[in-house]
């Protein structure tokens, strides 16, 4: 029992250390291309663990969770050039926004399962698109631009990192949390059997409901703060489709049953992504990323970290144990 | 806004619903018989286009000529990724999902490497006749895409008549239709899903070279029209190949008549919106079984 106590304590003591380190990294005056590189991968793992309320928890795989993000980025962006207010004060606001679009089209959208539900979601990132290419009051196919912060580039880095490093830390605690509650429970129960579940008392759309609209409320504040971050939005740059793919295999990659997963694979990937993009080429980068998504679902369709323990205590692990 | 031109613009409309329709037919069979939801399968068209493009500018071979070839190099490939990616997946507990996603890969891969070698401008396929025009009275049909939907329909038809007239065909039939049943009968299922598989990417490629006649191409243009593909299988029904080419044909006149009307953008949101709302309704498809 002690022993419990004390292991609890050291995992609390590690985190607040590792947490504290990553607060004052700034401090020491790197440059400013490592904290671009971890704002990065914090936005990631941010937006893994959002997506992963429901691509992971209850098996309905989103490629819509770029139009919540962007949703943000555009709200942020709308409200600074129009009147000129701080992104960082109206980004609650960009992820009240994207809730309110995904309760909105979740309504509807929800009722569809597996595939039907991936490409419905991908459809309204793609309708969404187009609309915002040729809707004049969000900047149509010029984008819109945000006033820089008064401040040196380097404490504008600084700030932005300190921002996305909370945003990611909170959005992580909260997803575990609710991944440990009755409420996750039973977006798990849903992707194991959702007939079963429902046959159980779960009530299975408004549990779906309330963790897509989550999920989209956390991309609008990621999307909000990341507008602000590149100064700049456009329907190209926020609505990629890329990156949507590259959330879904941020969280398969680490395996999408825990919140440790999306946390680990987005750490890793979204680096090794950008060390790619940067030295050798984007193409090349997405190369290796489709491959990758290939391999995992073949051979580690629970994660690396699922497969890697496998490996060590020689339990076969059977091809395609989960849904994928 | 004349008569002749509402006219033109849905006998345009219906040519390139033609295409359509082969370009989706080969996704809805694998599908429908295999439960593989084949992402990649429009890269492929894309891929398709650039080999007929450079055999064009490089060799000067007509398009028309080297379809054959290109039917050939995409069943070679098609029977590549069946190998590599589509068998390993179909152990899968939900084939159709793991299926999705890893050819989501697929498609990444062979897009980027596309536009790595190829660059991302956009190309068009320019054959001397492509350019010009028949003249019925007063009505003009331009023969770009008169020559693709020619090619689409030799390409259904063909495809309907070896699912219904050939052995392999019909075994393809009969594995869809009770997969244990036509294992007992004998019927190689690998043998009959990489035929498939490998048909549904060659018809891919045909449709690729249509596609390429009428409107420009670069890699990255292979998620739109993999939208157009969903868009034709979901209202046809999934697995149907009349059912495919009946909802290209509509799809096609739909896209005439409302971009007689509207400004082009618009056409895809009000198509894409209209695949929602189908998706939402009816998923089993306006024209299913």
């Amino acid at each position: 029992m002690r022993d419990k106590t004390n292991g609890r304590y050291m995992k609390y003591g590690l985190f607040l250390i590792v947490m504290f380190m990553l607060f004052v990294f700034p401090v020491l005056k790197p440059p400013l291309f490592f904290l671009s590189l971890l704002f990065t991968a914090y936005m990631y793992v941010a937006l893994a663990e959002s997506w992963n309320l429901m691509g992971g928890y209850t098996g309905y795989i989103s490629l819509g969770h770029i139009a919540f993000f962007s949703t943000g980025a555009y709200t942020t962006a709308v409200f600074m050039n129009r009147f000129g207010v701080s992104p960082f004060a109206t980004a609650l606001l960009g992820g009240f926004f994207a809730a309110v679009l995904a309760a909105l089209v979740g309504y509807p959208v929800l009722r569809l399962k597996g595939a039907y539900f991936t490409i419905s979601s991908l459809l309204l990132a793609v309708v969404m698109q187009l609309i915002f290419m040729n809707w004049d009051f969000v900047g149509s196919s010029v984008g819109l631009w945000y006033k820089l912060l008064p401040v040196s580039i380097e404490i504008n880095r600084m700030i932005f990192y300190e921002v996305m490093l909370f945003l990611a830390t909170a959005i992580t605690l909260i997803v575990r949390w609710v991944e440990k509650s009755k409420f996750g429970a039973g977006l798990i129960a849903i992707r194991e059997d959702e007939d079963v579940a429902k046959t159980m008392g779960i009530n299975s759309p408004w549990l779906k409901m309330k963790a897509f609209i989550l999920g989209a409320f956390f991309a609008g504040v990621i999307g909000g703060v990341y507008g602000y971050y590149i100064a700049y939005v456009h329907p190209e740059v926020t609505f990629n489709i890329n990156t949507s793919l590259l959330i879904l295999l941020m969280s398969f990659f680490g395996g999408c049953r825990t919140w440790v997963g999306p946390l680990f694979g987005a750490i890793v990937l979204s680096l090794v992504n950008q060390l790619i993009v940067t030295f050798i080429g984007a193409e090349i980068s997405r190369i290796l990323y489709g491959m990758l998504l290939v391999v995992v679902i073949i051979f580690m369709p629970d994660g690396v970290i699922h497969y890697i323990r496998g490996l060590f205590v020689h339990r076969k692990i059977r091809h395609g144990d989960s849904i994928l | 806004m004349t008569l002749s031109y509402i006219i033109e613009s849905i006998i345009s409309g219906i040519l390139l619903g033609g295409i359509y329709a082969i370009l989706s037919v080969g996704f809805g069979l694998t599908w429908g018989t295999m439960k593989v939801l084949n992402i990649s399968h429009s890269v492929f068209a894309v891929l398709g286009a650039f080999v007929s493009y450079w055999l064009f500018v490089k060799l000067k071979v007509d398009p028309i000529l080297s379809l054959p070839l290109i039917v050939i190099i995409l069943f070679s490939s098609g029977a590549i990724i069946y190998k590599l990616v589509i068998r390993p997946v179909q152990r899968a507990k939900d084939v159709i999902m793991a299926s999705m996603v890893a050819t989501f890969g697929v498609a990444i891969v062979v897009e980027n490497v596309m536009s790595y070698f190829w660059r991302p401008d956009p190309r068009i396929l320019k054959p001397a006749y492509a350019s010009s025009s028949i003249f019925l009275g007063e009505i003009s049909i331009s023969q770009g895409p008169l020559i693709g939907f020619i090619m689409a329909i030799c390409a259904i038809s063909l495809l309907y008549w070896f699912l219904n007239h050939t052995y392999i065909g019909k075994g393809v039939q009969a594995t869809w239709q009770n997969p244990i049943g036509a294992a007992l009968v004998g019927i190689n299922q690998e043998r009959v899903s990489l035929i498939t598989f490998g048909l549904s990417i060659a018809s891919a490629g045909a449709a690729g070279v249509a596609m390429a006649l009428i409107y420009a191409f670069y890699p990255s243009v292979q998620s739109i029209w993999t939208l157009f593909v969903f868009l034709v299988t979901i209202v046809g029904g999934v697995g149907s190949v009349i059912g495919t080419g009946l909802a290209g044909l509509l799809i096609g006149s739909i896209i005439g008549i409302c971009a007689a009307f509207l400004p082009f953008v618009w056409v895809n949101v009000l198509l894409f919106a209209l695949l929602l709302v189908i998706l939402l309704f009816k998923p089993e498809g306006l024209f299913g079984n």
